[in-house]
């Protein structure tokens, strides 16, 4: 009898201390739940759930357990102003995870400044972390670097110089042309061949006829969308062209690998996120899979370590404190995320290199690591 | 609303003081939307919603323009949106421009795109003027995406500044709300009033009739392009002012689907009012918002709510709370008072043979069918004229190439000594021919009082001075179909009867010469027959000249001077009424009570 | 000239995809006056069926197809009666806004319940295409021309041929004439919807192979196909077909020769163009009002 009372007062003594420390705290994320972008959105949600969830069982953020936050952006503009703007009106939240698609983040740049809170992202515009806005942090390689790395790997190791570069003419594909074409020319390389194209263009038969026809050897792309990506594919084998490419991360995403089948095959892709680039890769891909059935992908990597990137800040600050925040974020050196190794610069750029891999039958196998960390 | 157009000093003073205490009560509500943002601290959520909420609905004003007003599909909304957009952020990035003149010169630029879209509205309309529209849609799409080197392409230009006046900065998001819905209330205004002015009722003729509007005096063309410039205008001050007020724009916000949303957006509040533009715009912005908790869900239960609406309130939330308030009050019967007559006697001349349309060889074929086969007539001023014939000899026809519907295969028309064989209807209108329709063509959602200022506004009508002249001639024409009680009910609540009645009413306002009159009798009873009858007898009385078509032997023989009769699209007979009942030809080619009737 | 041999030819491939949307579409209103928005998303649930049925249940093709069709029968019954009939009176605007509002809920539904990865539906013949010179022919375009060929011929046998086909054609071209006569127009108008539906179904299925299976795919085609529809003659069933090859064949040229990024605008442009120089398209008839 005593002993229950003692048992049940000790229970009332430890719920009590967990009711206070167990509040939790709140973490906002920006994604596309709906919308053209979908999909990706799903991608990127179940990583940040994955990261939440390891967290909270090692004991949480400086003691509190994580609670993820999302607001539909609905893939527009408008969508993500309105959606971080809500957020942002939670005074309780320290930081956000923002979109990945550039324009996106460029909407809310301006609200992100007037809140004065860290913001972690996923955009690979290079001009996000280079106009002055101190709450931007990457937490990919921008497409200065994913150019760099194609344009070294294609003409330094596999030796090709006559390139062809498709793209979509969204702000994705066009930012990533651009970026290509400079590097190349700092090589002294011209392209044979820029073709850009409409997104959910049903038929890529002329593009593949461009291509066939510009004489390359060597071919990038930087496509938006899954099915544009197999049909492309599918279209340009189906006319013989067997030339090497070498393209943005979207060339190995799932649905692309799913949809274009041996279209894809033996097609290289940088890609920030690669299961055999690190033991921490590895580690996420296995998790990855074993709670959600389904290979990782960039998608779901990058708001893995953002998450991982943003909690390791508040733990080195000890405080909720934006401006603490901040800088224990830009002190991060050598945290091992499954994208990479985290060393951010003073612009808020925490990856400075991508992976080269290689769609062999269907798997997709790592071949390097090219970095360029200054 | 079809509300009730009477000059100020006609209510009756307690009309009058309701009338001016909604207005106060209106300007009040108005200035506090706009002092709220300024006075009450707002999260930036509430700020970036209403923001995209107030200009979205200037643009949806304009959409109440042309689709409310009258009556053309635009889906090209969101590119005119664009334009302002683009020029604000062009203008002040690019070209570092201050924000007003950037503003303005998008404005220019909309509307000019608006006049370009209006012409194209010469020949089309309904589905391939939407088409249209959403063409020029897309291929602008294409464009601000595609010309990098002017646009920025894709990524858009950030860093748009806001405006600056006298040193005030209105870079607060709370200022910058407050202008924004200053400006609404201004917009929304204008709209409201651009209702009952006769820009207005111009465009609602053309909505509801553009067959009649035409005949009646108003320049069909001319009004869809000012009502496609007026949209695109409004689009382009909505876009300058998001623009500014959200700081960066993508070509990918102004597609196709925008279009859609815009207008949506109007045909959900209540398409045919301002406050339904407001209503529709506030309700697709917030609606998704407050659904945002079924999460995945929410797109799909708005699609279904969209469904809903417009199954169950087909004229939009504002038109269905306009309705129930019309059912709850209706108009009442009001006493006319004190009538000046109508100055029908000013226009016209006495019977002195002399001829005031002449009509030679006149042909309109239909393919291979030749429903008028080279025509002679004359008709006589100050004398009623009919034409007669059985079915499908060509009567209406005729009258249609009369009225400027048709255009003549060969021959030529003189009316009053002058060609006017080119002439548009509203021309022909504006010479002095008035005409009435074999089924009737009233403006159905303008009361009736409206219906008969139109025809009072055609070009060249000497009364139109000042709106109390128009609509003190109109109810005199009103008064003179013994009509004026009924000036403010809708044109449907009338009997038909008394819609024939009324459209001859708005033949009259127009203060014609001649009034072609197609089968007026069709549909009447006897006793509302011998009422036409006396009808136009006072009508020749004051000095009208009528040319009149119709079945009824009985009638035609009780008003006409003169007939002539056709058959197969030929005239077979013509000349003075005995003459012509006597045509063995005439008897033979016309089954009826000829034979019966004819005077021994 | 290999080059323009196999433009021509995924031209006409891609155009017969327009067609057979655009038939639905002209079908619709001829019978209606009405456009239906949502006559894309026909062929976005068409296509999804067959991955549900094919894919998830792994049921042959030819059963996949069977149920599929009956499946869009049923829906085109459906659609009508949530849709249009209790417009029907109200004139076209409502029932425009309608049909986008269905297309929404549809688009977002299949969203919901399917979750947004695009899905691939195999080639119903594993025999992928074959190669005459430079010029490859893809197996499935061939099989999209053919089926389009053997549907106009069927269709044009039933509405020419056949009293059904008659009565629903007197419904298209005067309702209330034809109500008089004895027909039921109710009931003609649900049959259109009921044939459009799973002809646009039909395309879905034929276009999965070829296009994958997103929830957008069908409005992407089916504002194209609308304007194939007003080029060849709206309103008009032939002009329907050979509005919606053209548009293939431009397009495919336009951007293979002048510029890929505005190949959505060639369409548009030659639109335009038709509207204002001949509104009537290539085959339809000048409509004039009756004053």
């Amino acid at each position: 009898m005593i002993g229950c009372r003692i048992v049940l007062a000790g229970m009332l003594a430890m719920l009590t201390c967990f009711g206070r420390a167990a509040e939790p705290l709140k973490i906002g994320m920006v994604a596309p739940v709906t919308g053209a972008l979908a999909e990706s959105g799903r991608y990127q949600i179940q990583g940040a759930k994955l990261a939440v969830e390891e967290i909270n069982k090692a004991g949480g953020m400086l003691g509190r357990p994580i609670e993820l936050v999302i607001e539909d952006n609905q893939t527009t503009n408008p969508g993500s102003v309105l959606a971080f703007s809500k957020l942002a009106g939670d005074k309780d939240i320290p930081g956000f995870i923002g979109p990945i698609y550039s324009t996106q983040v460029h909407a809310m740049a301006p609200d992100i400044e007037r809140t004065g809170r860290p913001v972690m992202i996923g955009a690979t515009d290079p001009r996000l972390t280079h106009m002055g806005n101190p709450w931007l942090f990457r937490c990919r390689p921008n497409d200065t670097y994913s150019a760099r790395v194609i344009a070294d790997y294609g003409v330094n190791t596999l030796g090709k110089k006559k390139w062809a570069i498709v793209h979509s003419t969204d702000a994705f594909g066009t930012s990533g042309m651009k970026n290509l074409v400079e590097v190349l020319k700092g090589t002294g390389v011209e392209p044979v061949l820029i073709q850009g194209y409409t997104n959910n263009s049903q038929d890529f038969t002329p593009v593949a006829l461009a291509v066939k026809q510009s004489g390359a050897d060597v071919m990038s792309t930087y496509m938006t969308f899954s099915p544009d990506q197999g049909i492309f594919a599918k279209q340009l084998r189906q006319l013989g062209v067997n030339i090497a490419w070498v393209g943005s991360p979207t060339t190995v995403a799932t649905t692309a690998l799913k949809l274009a089948g041996p279209a894809l095959y033996g097609s290289y892709a940088v890609s920030d996120f690669a299961t055999d680039s690190s033991p921490a890769a590895k580690e996420f891909a296995t998790k990855y899979e074993a709670t959600y059935k389904s290979a990782p992908d960039f998608l779901g990597a990058w708001t893995y370590d953002a998450v991982h990137v943003l909690a390791l800040a508040i733990e080195n600050a000890k405080s909720l404190e934006p401006q603490k925040i901040r800088e224990a974020i830009l002190s991060v050196k050598g945290y091992a995320g499954a994208e990479g190794t985290y060393n951010f610069d003073q612009n808020g750029d925490g990856l400075r290199g991508y992976n080269i891999v290689k769609n062999d039958n269907g798997e997709i196998v790592f071949i390097k690591h090219i970095d360029f960390s200054e | 609303m079809s509300g009730i157009v009477s000059s100020e000093a006609h209510k009756p003073p307690t009309e009058r003081r309701t009338g001016q205490g909604r207005d106060l009560l209106i300007v009040f509500i108005a200035a506090m939307t706009v002092v709220a943002p300024l006075l009450l601290p707002m999260t930036a959520y509430y700020l970036n919603l209403l923001m995209q909420a107030s200009t979205y609905a200037i643009a949806v004003l304009g959409l109440t323009i042309v689709l409310g007003y009258t009556g053309q599909i635009n889906l090209a909304q969101a590119a005119f949106f664009g334009l302002g957009a683009y020029s604000v952020a062009l203008g002040t990035v690019s070209f570092g421009l201050p924000f007003w003149p950037a503003l303005f010169a998008g404005i220019i630029i909309a509307s000019v795109a608006g006049v370009v879209l209006g012409l194209t509205s010469l020949r089309l309309g309904g589905h391939y003027l939407a088409m249209v529209t959403i063409s020029f849609q897309q291929i602008l799409m294409l464009v601000l995406t595609n010309w990098i080197s002017l646009t920025r392409g894709p990524d858009g230009i950030p860093g748009i500044a806001r405006p600056i006046v006298f040193g005030f900065s209105f870079a607060d998001s709370g200022t910058y709300l407050a202008l924004c819905v200053g400006v609404l209330w201004v917009v929304g205004f204008c709209v409201g009033r651009l209702k009952h002015s006769k820009l207005g009722r111009a465009m609602q003729a053309v909505r509801d009739n553009e067959l009649a509007a035409g005949v009646v005096g108003v320049d069909v063309y001319r009004t869809k392009v000012i009502a496609f410039t007026l949209c695109a205008l409004f689009g382009g001050l909505g876009g300058g002012l998001f623009a500014g007020g959200f700081t960066y724009i993508s070509p990918d916000q102004f597609g196709f689907a925008e279009s859609v949303v815009f207008l949506t957006m109007a045909l959900l509040g209540g398409v045919r009012s301002p406050f339904g533009a407001a209503l529709g715009t506030a309700l697709l912005i917030l609606l998704p918002e407050w659904l945002r908790f079924l999460k995945v869900t929410y797109l799909a239960v708005y699609g279904g709510a969209v469904i809903l609406i417009m199954v169950f309130m087909p004229r939009g939330i504002w038109g269905f709370l306009e309705a129930l308030r019309q059912r709850l009050c209706p108009l009442a019967v009001l006493p006319v008072g004190r009538v000046a007559p109508l100055p029908l006697t000013t226009q016209v001349a006495r019977e002195d043979g002399s001829i005031i349309l002449e009509v030679n060889q006149l042909s309109k074929h239909f393919g291979g069918l030749k429903a008028v086969d080279e025509v002679e007539l004359s008709v006589r001023r100050n004398t009623v004229h009919a034409l007669v014939g059985p079915n499908g000899s060509g009567k209406t026809t005729l009258l249609n190439v009369l009225s400027g519907i048709y255009k003549p295969r060969n021959g030529q028309l003189f009316f009053d000594g002058q060609a006017v064989t080119r002439l548009l209807p509203h021309e022909r209108a504006g010479r002095g021919i008035g005409r009435t329709f074999q089924n009737v063509r009233l403006f159905t959602a303008m009361s009736v009082l409206e219906n008969i200022i139109v025809g009072a506004e055609r070009p060249g009508n000497e009364v139109t001075v000042g709106s109390t002249g128009v609509e003190q001639h109109a109810l005199a024409a009103l008064d003179f179909v013994r009509l004026a009680e009924l000036r403010n009910q809708t044109v449907q609540s009338l009997s038909y009867g008394h819609q024939r009645l009324a459209e001859i009413a708005r033949a009259l306002a127009g203060s014609p010469k001649l009034l072609l009159l197609d089968e007026p009798g069709a549909g009447l009873n006897t006793v509302e027959k011998s009422e036409l009858v006396q009808l136009m007898k006072r009508l020749k009385g004051h000095g009208l000249t009528i040319l009149v078509i119709d079945h009824d032997m009985n009638l035609v023989e009780q008003v006409a001077d003169r007939i002539t009769v056709l058959n197969f699209g030929r005239r077979i007979a013509d000349g003075p009424q005995a003459e012509v009942l006597r045509n063995p030809e005439v008897m033979a080619a016309y089954l009826g009570n000829v034979k019966t009737h004819v005077a021994p | 000239m290999g080059i323009a041999l196999q433009l021509l030819f995924t031209g006409l491939g891609i155009g017969s995809i327009y067609a057979l949307v655009a038939l639905g579409f002209v079908l619709i209103y001829r019978a209606t006056n009405v456009v239906n928005f949502a006559q894309g998303d026909f062929a976005m649930l068409g296509a999804f069926s067959m991955v549900v049925l094919c894919i998830d249940l792994e049921f042959p093709y030819w059963l996949g197809i069977l149920i599929t069709v009956v499946a869009m029968l049923v829906f085109g019954a459906l659609f009508n009666l949530a849709v249009y009939y209790p417009l029907r009176n109200r004139g076209f605007q409502p029932v425009i806004i309608s049909t986008i509002g269905a297309s929404i809920l549809l688009e977002n539904g299949v969203l919901a319940a399917y979750g947004p990865r695009p899905q691939a539906l195999p080639s119903f013949f594993s025999f992928q295409g074959f190669s005459v010179g430079p010029i490859f022919f893809d197996s499935q375009y061939l099989v999209i021309l053919g089926v389009t060929v053997v549907m106009v011929t069927l269709q044009y046998l039933f509405f020419e041929r056949t009293l059904l086909g008659k009565k629903m054609q007197a419904t298209s071209q005067d309702k209330e004439m034809a109500s008089l006569l004895g027909i039921p127009v109710a009931l003609m108008i649900m049959l259109t919807f009921i044939y459009s539906s799973a002809l646009g179904g039909l395309a879905g299925i034929l276009v999965a192979p070829i296009l994958f299976v997103s929830v957008g795919m069908g409005s992407s085609i089916a504002l194209k196909a609308f304007a194939a529809s007003i080029i060849g003659g709206f309103g008009d069933v032939t002009g329907a077909i050979v509005g919606g090859l053209a548009l293939g064949v431009v397009e495919t040229f336009g951007s293979a020769y002048i510029s890929v990024p505005y190949k959505d605008a060639f369409a548009f442009i030659v639109l335009v163009v038709f509207l204002l120089f001949r509104p009537q398209g290539l085959f339809g008839e000048k409509v004039a009002e009756k004053a």
